[in-house]
């Protein structure tokens, strides 16, 4: 018999095996799947994979070897075996088949199979995410190679401590030792027999001995720790350089994996203490009082002090790392809900004690009602953090829509995430996911220019789509960026001109020109794709988005792309507010969106209806909130404004009087309220009183807008005005 | 002359690693699956078994659970045969009794060197 025999057998039993796979998959479409339908699936890949590496049959193995994962995947249940993944399998099987035959003609796949294995391997790799990180374990034994680099010349020190059970499990200690002899010159081995016992007391099935070795080879570590693989786990082995350094050492306990070791252990694990000097003071370390294992290595010049001082922090990391591991637990989030409802509560009633304390007017009362509120806003913080989730899961899903979209269009784009750790609230996430998908899909497929577009603009022929998240003064920003053609100012505005929105002669910024495409019935595409493109996309998007309590605005740069900017609130149902009156009603404007509080002069109010104040030489367009919410009575002699400011727009709001500030759960309104503009919701003062939440944003928006109202917006300006 | 046992559904598999193993000097057997290998457990002298994890019929961490109830065969160290993936099964096979593997795909060489390790030709 000879190799070329057994690849023949290879092909055979391939064919076979894939034919058993096929029929299996068919079985399972017609809704006969069992477990052992999946299983066999699952052992026809798994057995031509191993067959194939020992041909060295590489191309075979990388396919069959992340269809394998996927299929274990199913197999434990992560991933289900439905229509899709039996349509994806049946085409891995045929696939798989023509691999075998490519092995049978003796050839290697030919260009066009090659990438549709290609194709078929990026989407086996969107089933397993992660999972691929953990694909093979090369590198790690890599590492350790690299680690054991700094050996020049010289006798390494080997110490065994064979396990009692190795003999049990048929390892011989001395065939680990023959073997060793194979990969350089044992110089001397000498035998320790502390360990074996009476002999009245000897189990001949158990192993007692230990040996040191010193041996002469110009092997690295990994390889000498290879010989010993296989009794590693039942045995201690400690393998000392030779001439090693104080600095290699550390380096070493750096690289040591993540397992909680006791000191001493580290110590052996990185060489510079052997099995038996770790024996040694732990026998001193009993014999006298209780102190740490370290003091008695350093006190005995086993070990330098650095290295004891690297040990222990390597020790603390681990520990630190495992407590982190392990605390996590999974919470009905209905459970949550209900927490920081009652959080709210809790909000409403402590304000209320401290309303009345500050009536009763006693020191002391005043001082542990003030404490309260202090604990209590931490318990709000630390309520509400518990529902804020990293947004990466989320735009993670974006990696299979990229491609997707990517191929329908015929464009190379490639996904570029950063900010994936940035948490926000849960419900935020949720609901951000569609009009995330409106604006990449809106981004690949108006964005970025089809490759010979690009390649005439002097850029890469793959075009590149940015996901990014971070947090930006109480609000989270996300940013949708493409390198594409950016948008056209002039194309814009000639259509707004066309729709309506806009008169011939108005002078707009850039900006503003952006916002634009979020009017509703706007679409400058030359030509209605399937993706995008008929108009309806972009002011849902940025319905959405308000819903969320957010903006979204535009930067582009005309042909280096645009960037879509949505900043959103970090939660959604407790805010820190400022109160404020006119007249006898109470208002809440939210506090991170308050600059400055400033009082309206004579001269200004005298100055009458234009709409805006000069604010330090700016321009500051206000809301007399009294007008706006028709609050009756005079104005109060006195009038303040405070200054907000949302999204790089400020305005300001005439009040009466500043109340300061106060935590305030957001009670939606009821439906009936649902056509209100200007007001966010509710909220319950501690007093029992009902107070308004502004919605600053509207509001700025409102306020600004008047100011361009003689030449932006005259129809929406003046249906406001109204 | 030592002898090892060769356990694994795949025929190719069993050639390849007989052709290796025969050429370093060992002496092979060639099972196909858990049970046929328990029928080749007879009394005779096998030195190594050498056995697959996933099999039809029997499998073969219930293979080695089985062979090491036979007193002949209780000392006879067991190299598995497990995946990259297979973290659960390699501590199962352990449990049993196998505490030597190698991993799949493997190359004829890697497959000898893990055997000298255990075994003398």
């Amino acid at each position: 018999m000879n190799l070329d025999e057994a690849l023949h057998t290879f092909v055979v039993e391939a064919r076979e095996l894939l034919q058993n796979m096929e029929e299996s998959l068919l079985d399972i479409e017609r809704g006969m799947a069992d477990d052992d339908a999946i299983n066999a699936i699952f052992r026809a890949a798994h057995t031509i994979k191993g067959s194939a590496g020992l041909f060295g049959l590489d191309f075979v193995v990388e396919f069959t070897h992340i269809a394998e994962n996927v299929l274990d995947m199913v197999r434990s249940g992560e991933l289900k075996m439905d229509g899709a993944m039996t349509a994806l399998m049946l085409q891995v099987c045929d696939h798989l088949n023509l691999l075998v035959e490519c092995v049978a003609r003796e050839a290697l796949p030919e260009a066009a199979d090659a990438s549709s294995g290609k194709a078929l391997t990026d989407c086996l790799m969107q089933y397993l995410g992660s999972y691929k990180a953990a694909a093979m374990p090369v590198e790690s034994e890599a590492r350790v190679e690299s680690l054991g680099g700094g050996v020049e010349s010289g006798c390494w020190h080997i110490s065994l401590r064979f396990g009692k059970d190795v003999l049990r499990y048929g390892m011989d200690p001395l065939s680990f030792i023959r073997y060793l002899g194979k990969m350089g010159r044992i110089v001397s081995i000498h035998i320790l027999t502390d360990g074996v016992p009476r002999l009245s007391e000897i189990d001949p099935e158990s192993c007692y001995l230990g040996f040191e070795i010193s041996f002469e080879s110009d092997a690295d570590k990994a390889a000498i720790e290879g010989v010993f693989e296989f009794v590693r786990e039942d045995c201690r082995i400690g393998i000392l350089p030779p001439h090693s350094k104080i600095g290699e050492y550390l380096a070493l306990i750096r690289e040591l994996p993540e397992d909680e070791m006791r000191l001493g252990d580290i110590l052996v694990e990185c060489g510079t203490l052997t099995a038996g000097e770790l024996e040694e003071a732990l026998k001193i370390q009993n014999a006298g009082e209780p102190r740490p294992i370290g003091e008695v290595l350093v006190e005995q010049s086993m070990v330098q002090a650095p290295v004891v001082e690297a040990a222990l922090e390597k020790q603390k990391q681990v520990r630190e790392s495992r407590n982190s591991e392990n605390s996590l637990i999974r919470v009905d989030s209905a459970k949550l809900d209900q927490l920081i409802n009652l959080v709210g509560e809790l909000i409403i009633v402590g304000s209320s004690a401290s309303l009345i304390a500050q009536k009763a007017a006693m020191g002391e009362l005043l001082e542990v009602t003030s404490t309260m509120s202090r604990m209590v806003e931490e318990v709000r913080d630390t309520a509400l953090s518990l529902r804020m989730v990293q947004i990466g899961a989320t735009f993670n899903r974006f990696q299979r829509v990229v491609r997707d979209v990517s191929r329908e269009l015929g464009k190379d784009i490639r996904l570029v995430i950063s900010g994936a750790e940035t948490e926000l609230d849960k419900t935020v996430v949720e609901k951000i996911g569609d009009p995330l998908t409106h604006l990449v899909r809106n981004s690949m497929d108006h964005g970025i220019e089809s490759a010979p577009v690009r390649e005439a603009r002097g850029k890469p022929a793959q075009g590149t789509l940015k996901l990014n998240a971070y947090h930006d003064s109480g609000s989270i920003v996300i940013e949708v960026s493409d390198d594409g053609g950016g948008l056209n100012r002039e194309k814009i505005l000639k259509k707004a001109v066309e729709k309506g929105l806009v008169q011939p002669d108005a002078e707009l910024s850039d900006k503003e020109i952006y916002q634009l495409i979020f009017e509703a019935g706007f679409s400058t595409a030359d030509a209605v794709s399937n993706l995008s493109g008929r108009g309806v996309g972009m002011d849902v998007v940025r319905r959405n988005i308000q819903d969320l309590r957010g903006t979204i605005e535009l930067e582009s740069r005309e042909g280096m792309g645009t960037t879509t900017k949505i900043r959103l609130p970090l939660t959604l149902s407790i805010i820190d507010g400022f109160l404020v009156g006119v007249g006898t009603s109470s208002y809440v404007i939210p506090l991170d969106m308050v600059v400055e509080c400033i009082e309206l002069d004579a001269a200004e109010r005298e100055s009458g209806d234009n709409g805006y104040i000069n604010l330090r030489g700016e321009v500051l367009p206000f809301v007399r909130l009294r007008e706006l919410f028709e609050v009756e009575g005079m104005a109060s002699i006195r009038q303040n404004v405070v200054v907000v400011q949302y999204a790089g727009q400020r305005a300001g709001f005439v009040v009466d009087t500043l109340e300061g500030e106060l935590q305030t759960v957001i009670k939606p309104l009821g439906r009936v309220f649902g056509g209100v503009r200007g007001i966010g919701g509710f909220t319950i003062l501690g007093s029992g009183e009902v107070a308004l939440i502004l919605d600053v944003q509207r509001l700025v928006q409102q306020a600004t807008d008047r100011e361009l109202g003689n030449n932006a917006l005259p129809e929406i300006a003046s249906e406001r005005k109204r | 002359m030592a002898t090892i046992l060769v356990i694994d559904d795949s025929a190719s598999l069993r050639q390849v690693v007989s052709i290796a193993l025969k050429g370093a000097g060992y002496s092979v057997i060639e099972a196909c699956d858990g049970k046929d290998a328990l029928s080749k457990l007879d009394g005779q002298k096998i030195n190594l078994i050498v056995s697959d994890v996933n099999m039809p019929n029997m499998d073969g961490i219930t293979f080695v659970r089985e062979a090491k109830k036979l007193p002949a065969y209780k000392f006879t160290p067991v190299i598995m045969l497990t995946t990259e993936a297979g973290e659960k099964m390699k501590q199962e096979g352990q449990a049993a009794g196998a505490k030597a593997w190698v991993v799949k795909p493997f190359k004829p060489e890697q497959m000898l060197a893990a055997v000298s390790k255990l075994v003398a030709p």
